[in-house]
């Protein structure tokens, strides 16, 4: 279901989730906002769940501060007691705990969109829709078809720094070979973007000219069902949890 | 009829350099000509290409004197994205320039950029991946799961679907495996097309070409003419200037009285007494180097890239002291794979490597560098002063010793990342990437005999390629990988006569095939 909801719609239903999860300080929205965000991406997207808890990881480093300070030294950090107050945050509920949930939430409203949308989609749904400049959209394509092939660069050059150096490849790079490694790697993206953009020229794509587009499929009932679905589950969570705070 | 495109007294010279890469030249395209433009590296070839839309000079800095006419217009009356509706470009590196996110994306990128009705699209992509050998299936496959041989023949998809009436291409064949590569040539070089190639190997284009324009050492016409008239009345000027040669028309400046140039080389050998065996081998064979004890060996070994998933199992394989292995198969097969796993930089993911270290030579030679200066790389070694000197010079690299690596022409790079690995006793064992990639004849030559030499002193060498010429002028042995195995693991003389063997892994037998078996009849 999610993998063939229409982009657009999918990203203002996930943006207006993130904004939900930044205007409302209550700890229960966070938890649920989470836990569905979660579910869906086991359920609907087949995402493994281990998967899942690796993508929760980065999101919970970053919200473990707030985590640490609230719970183990009994203790609120400064901008966490600052947003409370400003949020309308509840006194039995530690800040540090509500700001640590949040940004689980937020992460996994947006792995939600990113696991289950198609890029060029996404894209080619941009300049249809939203007018974004043909030349923009197709070079974020590019950027999106330099990742793996940097990756495969950049591997290229710490097996031949390692050829030089006369020992084995290491798994991860140390520090300070991936500071040396950085010049090298910025000059190759250099060099693909330069022959990129003489590509698309030679091929017609120029800034301000009209051009036609790769039928997309289109934005049908069920997509808007699925909009008006979230948003209305979305506003009825709010409700609940207002309710049971009052 | 206007000419479908014109160089009058075109001189090119880009921004900061001191003399002019190409020019002047003149010459014409007629509408329906296909041309074959020959020329050694750095010659001036890819430059020309560009300037025909005028990429060169208005996106590549540069300065242009003369005058070219596409379609009889001046070329500078229209902007270059405008003239995507005459002038389909087909570039070297076709695989790294791709636009869309899938194959879909990628057809229909041109026509949609020409504002072709939207509705026409889709029967248009359809019709261009039919034509192109791709399976409809493929439409919805992202661009980044290709390989790179793929990636080619999806970028001759899209310039089917462009539609110009002119095509350029640069090398289009050079990254393909044969069977797809002569499929690609036969695509651009269809009959009532104009098209202007460029290729390092004339030899698979040549029958569907009506003429070729070798461009000299100095970057003006040489010869022109038609195909069979310059092999056979040029070929040792054409030799000279660096241009690679196709094996008839080398054995016929041999053997003048013997090889008529007019005939095929089956034919054509039939003339050949069979007191001139010797010469022959010696023509399209390595000449044998005692092999020594065995260097590396590979042991039930599954291969599988950094952090990808297995794409070689059960490979058991070892590489000799003298030997020179041809590591051969399809794109995608695994050969960068196999050579990493060889030389112990990766280790096998199940079985075992043993045996002494080994060092690969990318196919990009700029991997290797990481110094201000041809010398200062050289330096890098740890020789003494005068050992310095002297490897600059067995290298012919003394003239550009003080240059950054980066602006070394491609011969020049690739020399330069050999001899980096080859100067020093610390690798027994070398592995070389695709090293023919972007040659011209001479330097190919030369690459051979360092090979050889490389081998005499006592090196195993693995090569990578898919030039059956070059593999079996300097290696005596041969493995064929194919869907994720070893197929073949014998004489590599062998191997090119099993037509049925290589074309089921999509490579093609060598030119040299009917000298092979020539001599097999004469000895």
């Amino acid at each position: 279901m999610l993998r063939s909801f229409h982009p657009l719609l999918k990203l203002t239903l996930c943006l207006a989730w993130i904004i939900a999860s930044l205007v409302v300080f209550r700890l229960s929205f966070q938890v649920a906002l989470f836990a569905a965000a979660t579910l869906l991406l086991i359920a609907d997207a087949r995402v493994p769940p281990l998967r899942v808890l690796l993508l929760m990881v980065p999101f919970a480093l970053f919200g473990f501060g707030f985590f640490t300070t609230s719970v183990l030294f009994r203790a609120e950090s400064g901008f966490a007691l600052q947003m409370a107050q400003e949020q309308g945050g509840t006194p039995d509920v530690a800040p540090g705990i509500v700001l640590f949930f949040r940004v689980l939430a937020c992460g996994m409203a947006s792995a939600v969109f990113a696991l289950t949308t198609d890029p060029g989609q996404l894209v080619r749904a941009l300049m249809q829709h939203l007018r974004l400049p043909p030349p923009l959209g197709f070079s974020l394509m590019q950027a999106m078809h330099i990742v793996p092939d940097l990756r495969a660069e950049m591997l290229e050059l710490r097996m031949a720094r390692a050829i030089r150096l006369g020992r084995p490849l290491r798994r991860v790079p140390a520090p300070g070979e991936a500071i040396t490694l950085a010049i090298p790697l910025l000059a190759y993206a250099i060099r693909r973007a330069t022959r990129a953009a003489l590509s698309f020229e030679a091929r017609g794509l120029q800034p301000g000219r009209r051009r036609s587009n790769m039928p997309q499929p289109p934005i049908t009932w069920i997509d808007w069902t699925l909009l008006t679905l979230g948003l209305a589950a979305l506003a009825m969570i709010t409700a609940v949890i207002h309710t049971g705070a009052t | 009829m206007p000419d479908a495109l014109a160089y009058d007294r075109v001189a090119l010279r880009h921004d900061g350099a001191l003399a002019d890469a190409v020019g002047p030249v003149s010459l014409a395209l007629a509408p329906g000509e296909r041309v074959l433009l020959l020329g050694a590296s750095g010659a001036g070839k890819s430059t020309l290409l560009h300037a025909a839309t005028g990429l060169f000079p208005e996106s590549i800095p540069g300065s242009r004197r003369g005058e070219i006419l596409l379609g009889g217009c001046p070329v500078e009356s229209r902007r270059p994205a405008d003239w995507a509706d005459t002038c389909g470009y087909l570039f070297q590196d076709a695989a790294q320039t791709l636009a869309g996110f899938t194959v879909r994306d990628e057809i229909a990128f041109a026509p949609e950029n020409q504002g072709i009705e939207a509705r026409r699209l889709p029967g248009l992509v359809a019709e261009s991946m039919t034509r192109a050998g791709i399976p409809q299936g493929w439409a919805d496959r992202r661009i980044t799961t290709l390989s790179g041989g793929e990636r080619q023949i999806v970028a001759l998809a899209a310039l089917l679907a462009q539609g110009a009436p002119v095509t350029l291409a640069d090398e289009p064949a050079a990254s393909l495996a044969p069977a797809a590569a002569r499929r690609m040539v036969g695509l651009l070089l269809a009959q009532g097309h104009a098209a202007m190639v460029v290729e390092h190997k004339p030899g698979p284009v040549l029958d569907r070409i009506d003429r070729c324009v070798a461009l000299g050492r100095d970057g003006r016409v040489m010869i022109e003419g038609a195909p069979r008239d310059v092999l056979r009345h040029h070929g040792a000027a054409l030799a000279k200037a660096g241009i690679a040669l196709p094996l008839a028309a080398r054995l016929q400046l041999s053997l003048p009285d013997h090889i008529n140039p007019d005939l095929p080389l089956q034919a054509a050998l039939a003339r050949v007494p069979p007191a001139r065996a010797q010469w022959l081998r010696d023509a399209v064979l390595p000449t044998p180097i005692p092999s020594g004890e065995t260097l590396a060996t590979l042991d039930g070994a599954d291969c599988a890239p950094a952090f990808g998933p297995v794409v070689l199992r059960d490979v058991s394989l070892s590489l000799r002291a003298g030997e020179v292995l041809a590591i051969l198969g399809p794109n995608g097969a695994g050969k960068s794979t196999l050579a990493a796993c060889l030389s112990g930089l990766l280790p096998p993911r199940a079985g075992r490597r043993t045996g002494a270290p080994g060092a690969v030579v990318f196919q990009n030679p700029e991997a290797h560098f990481s110094r201000e200066s041809v010398r200062s790389e050289i330096e890098g070694l740890n020789h003494a002063p005068d050992r310095v000197a002297r490897i600059l010079d067995d290298w012919a690299l003394t003239t550009v010793a003080g240059q950054h690596p980066f602006t070394l022409s491609q011969g020049q790079k690739r020399r330069l990342s050999l001899a980096l690995l080859a100067e020093t006793d610390r690798w027994p064992v070398l592995i070389l990437d695709e090293p023919t990639a972007g040659l011209d004849g001479a330097a190919e030559a030369a690459l051979a005999q360092r090979i050889r030499a490389l081998a005499r002193e006592g090196r195993g060498i693995a090569l990578i390629t898919h030039d059956m010429d070059f593999a079996l002028s300097v290696a005596e042995r041969a493995v064929l990988l194919n869907r994720g195995a070893v197929q073949f693991d014998g004489p590599c003389r062998a191997l090119m006569r099993n037509s049925a063997r290589l074309s089921g892994a999509g490579l093609l037998p060598p030119e040299a095939a009917p000298v092979l078996g020539w001599l097999e009849a004469a000895c």
